[in-house]
């Protein structure tokens, strides 16, 4: 179950990306790093902020920076499976957003792995948090699945 | 989270019983020039796996019954950056019949009262055949008591 109740199913995630593990995601144990987990939850949250609210991550005058990462883990996943991540929405404000992220082993419909992703959007000269610019948030609107959010 | 309720944020290095230096990496810095989160976490997880086999005598390639990471949490207060040291803080907050949870502090090379981050690391020991938790020995639960 997710903190607020909500099973981590694949249908409760609006946008999933593929994950491909490589070799060197595995350990000694001969599954995936619990570290690397927060590399796919890394690669979820920024490609969608850059493909689907233009983030610039080269000139762009406005950064995220991580506040806070959680991940809790149910079940192993190793190479060479293919995954797939979840991402939602949990809360949007002025300036932050919780992701919720989930990590799904193929042919699987509930987590192997859940958990959540802060981001603080600061404004890179300034260094100071800054409202999240409007194409970001359009973009997050789209990923807040019904009664969160608020 | 089982955190305790004392706030981490005001737990300076010398608070913790178990302390490593961690030489920060070119890699770990993102193309925001500061250590990236993935990077935090895997001080942490360094800091916790040292402690287990430095201290608890935890022995991954051999132990049939063994610790598995089943939650991680981290809060990042400042940035750390290459090529600055690490000072990462490592203490005993839970200890269960299966299962340790770790509270960690990771510090700045220049400031070892306010940390840079703060978060936890469950343990839970697992038997590698059966696959299902089993009880941590007792040995290795008598070095978690003196690092409570």
């Amino acid at each position: 179950m997710a903190e607020d109740g909500t099973p981590e199913i694949r249908d409760a995630y609006p946008h999933i990306l593929k994950i491909q593990t490589r070799w060197m995601d595995n350990d000694i144990y001969g599954h995936v790093n619990n570290v690397t987990y927060y590399s796919y939850f890394d690669t979820v949250v920024n490609s969608y902020l850059i493909d689907q609210g233009g983030l610039d991550i080269h000139d762009g005058s406005v950064v995220g920076f991580a506040v806070e990462t959680h991940c809790r883990f149910f079940k192993p996943v190793a190479f060479p499976e293919n995954l797939s991540a979840g991402l939602r929405v949990g809360k949007l404000g002025n300036s932050s957003v919780r992701y919720e992220i989930a990590i799904f082993k193929d042919g699987e419909d509930t987590a192997a792995a859940a958990g959540h992703f802060v981001h603080v959007f600061v404004d890179r000269t300034a260094d100071k948090p800054t409202p999240v610019p409007a194409s970001i948030r359009a973009a997050l609107e789209k990923l807040i699945v019904g009664g969160s959010g608020k | 989270m089982n955190e305790d309720p004392a706030d981490p944020r005001q737990m300076p290095l010398s608070a913790y019983p178990y302390r490593i230096e961690i030489p920060t990496r070119f890699g770990d810095n993102d193309m925001l020039g500061h250590a990236n989160n993935v990077a935090y976490n895997r001080y942490i997880e360094t800091v916790v796996t040292h402690f287990q086999m430095r201290e608890a005598g935890v022995d991954w390639s051999k132990d049939r019954i063994a610790p598995v990471a089943v939650e991680t949490l981290c809060r990042f207060h400042r940035s750390l950056s290459f090529p600055e040291m690490v000072h990462a803080g490592l203490r005993v907050s839970r200890l269960g019949n299966s299962s340790v949870t770790f509270l960690i502090g990771l510090f700045g090379e220049s400031d070892h009262q306010v940390p840079a981050a703060t978060g936890h690391f469950i343990h839970v020991f697992s038997d590698r055949d059966a696959e299902t938790s089993a009880p941590m020995p007792t040995a290795v639960r008598a070095v978690y008591e003196r690092f409570e």
